[in-house]
């Protein structure tokens, strides 16, 4: 099976040059069945093996094991975190599952408070579910696992910080599931995106459903230069500020832009929306650049800010990210008919 | 920068260069004028002025993408801001005798897109962002001494959007549409969770708290962010829902200086049509009909202000921009078009220019 869908993946990376071309409705079927739900589940497997991990972590102490466990649930959220429709975007789950920015340190606080307090309410998921929602996701967990007096974690003094990780996971358990539930359901918005209609309110058209795939793709890879990398590369003033990358502490901050990347990337392979050979023979090279600046960023973020050929590659991932905006959000839009929505979809 | 392509065609520069003001006063009385931004076929920005026929009669390049435009008689000047989080605006005179002028957001500000003059056209106000603090200002211009800033007021909340000068001269209104954003993260939104919109009215004169208006708060995510006055004084005020998308809360209502603040209820299917987003928000020309724009959903409707129920609905694909003509509305689209409703007759026109969400109607 894995050796299938390595071959699979490969035969995707040098295949869209010469793309089939699918009807617009395969386009989405396609994006929904090969991407979204397995993504989806993966992501609900992931948060599944954390909460477990973590649990093992409380009875037996196996740090590395939960730490090892979080890492893969991150990265499994980071290659569904641009899916920004239907139930990802209820119940304020994308910000429970991951408040970021947050750059006033909100959590950051509240997280050291409810630790100084031990406070019982946190150890539970109903509790917790009550409490700002920078308290219960990935960056909490992370304080957590990789934070100041993270070692306690394996001894006695540590029980409530364990404790407290478990529910945190746990939680993340649960909201996956119910996302994971959401894309699965056969009548819900998998039907709605697939099959639009005029009498649903979100897709009324099978070109408001690609508007909306082509839209979460370039809003992703917006959101990602905005928010991931952007904020602590060294920009005009020469100075870089590692401690705005998310996941520093736990040395994540590039698996995780990489598994953003791949993400968008599998998710315009595998729905095919990509036709045009010469544009697909660009996409491939932007994130072919990307791929080459992930190779040259090996260091942990601080060290990778402060060495000219590692910054130099962060900045080629900006670039990248420009090219893959211009190519998605305008090229393919417009090769597709789309309307890039001039006047919409911009909060104004 | 200015081409003055129809009066050049029709009368030759030295026409207008002639033109004197009381003039030019006269021309707009006859023939109204009106103004929007615009992106050019080429993906450049700019802003457009046009007569009602849809003659363009000037257009002006702008440094990247504008958003609302204000006008001013008295002061002989419109200024077409910057669409958040953008740091220019720019200074231009309408009938394209002296050169725009553009000014630049102070340090830690940046604008959101609206302003207004005062009534006598001496001060000029924008809402700006203080990011740092995730507060709004209102930064105030001065517009006899080369629009410096002179100083600014809070707007008592986060992210405010539209203002307004109330019919009295002396009352703003701002919509503080209660969203945090900060330049480092682009136009990402950082509060979802913790959004606090209102409507406030601020005294222009020393910038104090009138009143602050808040809708119940299970409705804290409904971002207030446009606005217009009806003939009663009630300020009309659209938004854009940020919760959960399969969740449809009314999104038009009116706030008083009374202190009264409550959504109309709109019919299900025409509310699901809005899409959660209101792009613009209008008073007819009788202030007795307000229209509201959805360009998520390719929507306009025209709601009776006394009755506080839609009258009319039609499509626009990506139709935003919305400004009273005589007898109703012109609406314009992201994807060129302009169209009449509401009683306006006019053919659909289409330009080689995409419309932004604004459109003004001059005088």
């Amino acid at each position: 099976m894995r050796i299938f869908a390595a071959i699979f993946a490969t035969f995707l990376l040098v295949a869209p040059a010469s793309a089939q071309i699918i009807s617009p409705s395969e386009m989405l079927r396609s994006s929904v069945t090969n991407f979204i739900r397995p993504q989806t589940k993966a992501f609900a497997t992931r948060t599944a093996e954390l909460s477990k991990a973590m649990y093992v972590l409380c009875e037996n102490g196996d740090l590395t094991a939960a730490q090892e466990a979080f890492a893969k649930a991150a990265t499994a959220y980071g290659r569904i975190e641009f899916l920004r429709v239907g139930p990802l975007m209820e119940d304020n789950r994308s910000d429970r599952i991951l408040f970021f920015p947050d750059r006033k340190g909100i959590g950051l606080r509240q997280v050291q408070q409810l630790l100084a307090e031990a406070d019982p309410t946190a150890a539970t998921v109903p509790g917790l579910q009550q409490k700002s929602v920078a308290v219960q996701g990935f960056g909490a967990l992370e304080f957590v696992l990789f934070g100041t007096g993270f070692e306690t974690l394996t001894t006695s003094d540590g029980a409530f910080r364990c404790a407290y990780g478990a529910a945190v996971a746990k939680n993340l358990e649960e909201i996956a599931s119910d996302i994971a539930a959401g894309w699965a359901d056969p009548d819900g918005i998998a039907k709605r995106l697939t099959q639009p209609d005029p009498a649903y309110a979100d897709y009324r058209t099978t070109t408001e459903s690609l508007e909306a795939i082509v839209g979460l793709v370039s809003h992703g890879i917006e959101a990602v230069r905005d928010t991931r990398i952007n904020p602590f590369i060294a920009k005009g003033d020469g100075k870089a500020n590692p401690k705005l990358a998310l996941f520093w502490r736990s040395n994540q901050t590039l698996p995780m832009l990489k598994a953003n990347f791949d993400g968008l990337r599998r998710l315009i392979e595998l729905s095919s929306v990509v036709t045009d050979p010469a544009l697909a023979e660009e996409v491939t090279a932007a994130f072919a650049r990307a791929d080459a600046a992930f190779a040259v960023v090996t260091s942990p973020v601080e060290e990778a800010v402060t060495d000219p050929a590692q910054a130099a590659a962060l900045n080629d991932l900006v670039i990248a990210t420009q090219d893959l905006q211009r190519l998605i959000g305008e090229e393919l839009s417009a090769t597709l008919g789309l309307s890039v929505g001039f006047s919409s979809l911009d909060g104004d | 920068m200015w081409q003055r392509r129809a009066f050049l065609k029709s009368a030759g520069a030295g026409f207008l260069a002639s033109l004197a003001p009381r003039q030019l006063l006269a021309l707009e009385a006859n023939d109204l004028v009106f103004a929007s931004s615009i992106q050019t076929s080429a993906g450049k920005y700019g802003a457009v002025l046009m007569g009602e026929r849809g003659d363009v009669i000037s257009m002006i390049d702008l440094p990247d993408r504008g958003h609302d435009i204000t006008i001013s008689r008295e002061a002989g000047r419109g200024v077409v801001f910057a669409r958040q989080p953008g740091t220019f605006a720019l200074v231009f005179d309408p009938f394209g005798n002296e050169a725009p002028q553009t000014l630049t957001s102070v340090e830690g500000r940046h604008f959101f897109g609206h302003g207004v003059f005062s009534p006598d056209g001496r001060l000029l106000y924008a809402t700006e962002s203080d990011f740092e603090a995730a507060q709004g200002v209102i930064g105030i211009y001065d517009a006899t001494d080369s629009y410096r800033r002179i100083g600014e007021f809070p707007t008592y909340g986060t992210g405010p959007h539209e203002m307004l000068l109330m019919p009295d001269g002396v009352t703003f209104v701002v919509a503080n549409g209660g969203i945090e954003t900060h330049p480092d993260y682009g136009r990402a939104e950082l509060n979802i969770d913790t959004m606090d919109p209102s409507v406030v009215f601020i005294d222009r004169r020393d910038g104090k708290l009138i009143g602050q208006l808040r809708l119940e708060a299970g409705l804290h995510q409904l971002s207030i962010r446009h606005m217009a006055v009806d003939v009663q004084n009630r300020v009309w005020f659209g938004c854009q829902y940020k919760g959960a998308p399969s969740e449809t809360p009314q999104l038009i209502g009116y706030a008083t200086m009374d202190g009264e603040i409550r959504l109309i209820e709109l019919p299900t299917d025409t509310l699901r049509d809005l899409r959660n987003y209101v792009g613009s928000v209008a008073a007819s020309t009788d202030g007795s009909t307000i229209a509201v724009s959805s360009p998520e959903g390719d929507l306009l409707i025209a709601i009776d202000a006394e009755q506080k129920r839609p009258v009319l609905v039609e499509t626009l694909r990506n139709g935003c921009g919305l400004a009273a003509d005589q007898t109703g509305f012109i609406a314009t689209s992201g994807k060129g078009e302009m169209i009449g409703i509401a009683g306006a007759e006019r053919p659909q026109q289409q330009f080689d220019f995409l419309f932004d969400n604004h459109m003004l109607r001059l005088g």
